[in-house]
C-alpha cells in the first residue's frame, strides 16, 4: 500500500464528504433554531435527487436542474415545517422528534408508492465526466466541481451567520427564541427562513449524489440522512463549520476505513460512522467542536 | 371613566393574566405619560413582571386591554409590538450569551432601519463606555453590571418610546446598581425617554420616578407621586424598613 494509494482514496472520498458536509450543516441549522432533530432531512436530500433526474431526463440545463431540485427541496421543507413541525411546536421534544420520524417514513412510503423502490438512473452529462491524472492519481471533474461547491457554500454560509441581521438573528432564536421575539425579531420567519437554507443545501447534496453514483431511489436519503445527523452532532450541534468539517471527516473516515479493510467488508462501509460516534460521544460528548447553542 | 386620549403614551386597563389556568394580575390599570419616569414596586411574585410581559404579549391577557401611542397593542405579537417603539429590559438581563456585544446590539436594533444604525450605537457606547471596550466579547463572560448594561443598551438601540426595565438592579452590588440608576436617569433627562420600571430596590426606584404603583398580590396596593410614596406610612413601614 502507497503513499498515491492512500491519496486517491482520500481524493475519492472528499465528494462523499462534502455531500454529507451539505446535509450536516442543514441538520446542525434547523436543530438550533428549533431543537428538533429533522429527520425528514434525508427525504429533502432525497426529492432533490429525484427533481435533478426528471429535469436531466428533461434535458434541462444543469444550472435549471439545480435551481429545479432546490425549488422542490424549499418546497418541501416549507411544508415540513409549516404542517408537520409548527402544529407541534411546544409539546415537547420528544413530539416533534416522533414527528419528524414519522414525516421522514411518510415521504419515502409515498415515493415508493408511486415510482417503486426501485433504482433510477440519474445520467450524468458529459462535460461532468472529464478526468484528469496527477502522476498516477485520477481525479474526476465531477469530484473537484462537488468539493469547490461545498467548501464555497461552506464559507458563504459562515459569513452570513457571522454578519448579517438574519444570521445573527438566527443565533439569537437558537439561544432563545422568546426573548428574541421580545427583541423585535419575528422568530417564525427566521425559522421559515432556516427551513429554505437548509433544504436548499440538502438539494445539492442531492444532486451531487446523483452525479456522483448516477443513480436515485426513495429511500437513498436514509443512510446519508443518519451520516449527515451524526456528523452535526460530532460538530457541536448548532456550530455550522463544525458540522461542515465532520461532514467531510466522515466521508473520508468511511472510504478510508473499507479502503484498508480486505475487499469481502466493503458491505461495511457505514459501520464506520457509528464507532466513529461512539467512540467521540465516549471521550467528548459536546462533540468535537463548541456547540453554538444554549443546552437546556 | 373618561380620559384625553393624547395624554398617555401607555395606557393598561383593567387587565387580567396569567399562566394557564393560575391568574397573576387582578384588575391592574396603569397609566404612563410622556416623558415619566413611572415605577412598579412590591414584593417577590406579587405580578410586576407579569404586567409588564402583559404589554409584549409575552403572557396572554384574559381580560381588559393595553393602549400605546392611541393604539390597541393587546393583540399584537410581539415583535410588532417592540417595533412601535416600545424597548424591554427583560428579568435577568437574558442577553444572548452566544453573541458578542455588538451582535447582541445589532439584535437590539433589529426593527430599525440601518442606517440609523451606527449613530444608535455611538449613543450606547457613549452611556455604557464600558460595553464599546467589550463589543467583540462574548456575553456570557460578562460581569453581572456589564449584562445589565448591554440588556439596556440593547432595548435603546431602536431610540424607544417608551422603555420598560424589570429588575435593573437584581443580584448587583449596590454601587453598582446606583450606577446603573444614574444612567437611567441620564437617559431620561437627555432624550425624554419615558421609563416603566419594575424594582424591588423600593428607595432608590422611588428616587429616580415621578410616579409609582405599589402592588400586592397581583393588584394595585397603591399609587400615587414618589415622593408621596417615599412618605407614606404604609409604604415606609412595609417597604423602606423604616419606622
Amino acid at each position: 500500500m502507497n503513499i498515491s494509494y492512500i491519496i486517491q482514496q482520500i481524493l475519492n472520498a472528499l465528494s462523499l464528504g462534502s455531500m454529507l458536509a451539505l446535509l450536516a450543516v442543514g441538520y446542525t441549522m434547523i436543530y438550533g433554531v428549533l431543537g428538533l432533530i429533522n429527520f425528514a432531512h434525508g427525504e429533502v436530500f432525497m426529492i432533490g435527487a429525484f427533481t435533478a433526474m426528471f429535469a436531466l431526463k428533461l434535458g434541462l440545463p444543469l444550472w435549471l436542474v439545480i435551481i429545479a431540485a432546490m425549488l422542490a427541496s424549499v418546497l418541501a421543507g416549507i411544508l415540513l415545517e409549516r404542517f408537520a413541525y409548527r402544529p407541534v411546536r411546544g409539546s415537547g421534544d420528544i413530539t416533534l422528534f416522533i414527528t419528524s420520524l414519522a414525516a421522514s417514513i411518510g415521504i419515502r412510503s409515498l415515493f415508493i408508492t408511486f415510482l417503486g423502490s426501485k433504482s433510477h438512473s440519474f445520467p450524468v452529462p458529459e462535460y461532468l465526466q472529464g478526468i484528469r491524472f496527477m502522476g498516477d492519481i485520477l481525479i474526476t471533474d465531477l469530484k473537484l466541481f462537488i468539493f469547490g461547491f461545498t467548501i464555497l457554500l461552506t464559507v458563504i454560509l459562515t459569513i452570513l451567520l457571522k454578519k448579517t441581521n438574519l444570521g445573527i438573528a438566527m443565533r439569537g432564536v437558537s439561544y432563545n427564541k422568546d426573548t428574541a421575539e421580545a427583541m423585535g425579531i419575528n422568530s417564525n420567519s427566521v425559522i421559515v427562513a432556516t427551513f429554505i437554507i437548509g433544504s436548499a443545501l440538502a438539494a445539492l447534496a442531492g444532486v451531487a449524489w446523483g452525479l456522483q453514483y448516477s443513480n436515485v431511489r426513495p429511500n437513498m436519503g436514509y443512510l446519508p440522512g443518519i451520516s449527515g445527523f451524526i456528523a452535526a452532532v460530532l460538530g457541536g450541534i448548532g456550530n455550522i463549520t463544525g458540522a461542515a468539517i465532520s461532514g467531510f471527516i466522515l466521508g473520508v473516515g468511511q472510504v478510508l476505513f473499507v479502503g484498508f479493510l480486505p475487499s469481502s467488508f466493503s458491505g461495511y462501509r457505514p459501520l464506520f460512522v457509528w464507532i466513529l460516534l461512539f467512540i467521540i460521544l465516549f471521550i467528548k460528548p459536546s462533540g468535537l467542536f463548541k456547540a453554538n447553542i444554549k443546552w437546556e | 371613566m373618561q380620559k384625553n386620549e393624547s395624554k398617555y403614551l401607555l395606557s393598561i386597563e383593567n387587565i387580567e393574566a396569567g399562566y394557564g389556568k393560575v391568574k397573576v394580575l387582578h384588575d391592574i390599570s396603569i397609566k404612563v405619560k410622556p416623558g415619566d419616569i413611572v415605577t412598579m414596586v412590591g414584593a417577590n411574585g406579587v405580578g410586576k413582571s407579569t404586567t409588564l410581559k402583559s404589554i409584549l404579549n409575552l403572557v396572554q391577557l384574559q381580560k381588559g386591554s393595553i393602549t400605546f401611542k392611541n393604539e390597541n397593542i393587546s393583540q399584537l405579537p410581539p415583535y410588532e409590538i417592540v417595533s412601535r417603539g416600545i424597548g424591554y429590559s427583560p428579568e435577568g438581563r437574558e442577553v444572548f450569551g452566544n453573541l458578542s456585544v455588538y451582535e447582541n446590539l445589532r439584535i437590539g436594533a433589529y426593527t430599525i432601519a440601518r442606517n440609523k444604525f451606527d449613530e444608535r450605537l455611538e449613543t450606547v457606547y457613549n452611556l455604557f463606555p464600558r460595553l464599546a471596550e467589550r463589543s467583540k466579547q462574548e456575553s456570557s463572560s460578562l460581569s453581572g453590571g456589564e449584562q445589565q448594561m448591554l440588556a439596556i443598551g440593547r432595548a435603546l438601540m431602536q431610540d424607544p418610546a417608551l422603555l420598560l426595565l424589570d429588575e435593573p438592579s437584581l443580584g448587583l452590588a449596590p454601587i453598582i446598581a446606583e450606577n446603573i440608576f444614574e444612567k437611567l436617569e441620564e437617559i431620561n433627562a437627555s432624550t425624554g425617554t419615558t421609563i416603566l420600571l419594575v424594582e424591588q430596590n423600593v428607595n432608590l426606584a422611588l428616587q429616580l420616578s415621578n410616579y409609582a404603583y405599589v402592588m400586592e398580590k397581583g393588584k394595585i396596593a397603591l399609587e400615587g407621586n414618589a415622593d408621596k410614596l417615599m412618605n407614606d406610612d404604609y409604604v415606609k413601614n412595609t417597604y423602606l424598613g423604616i419606622a
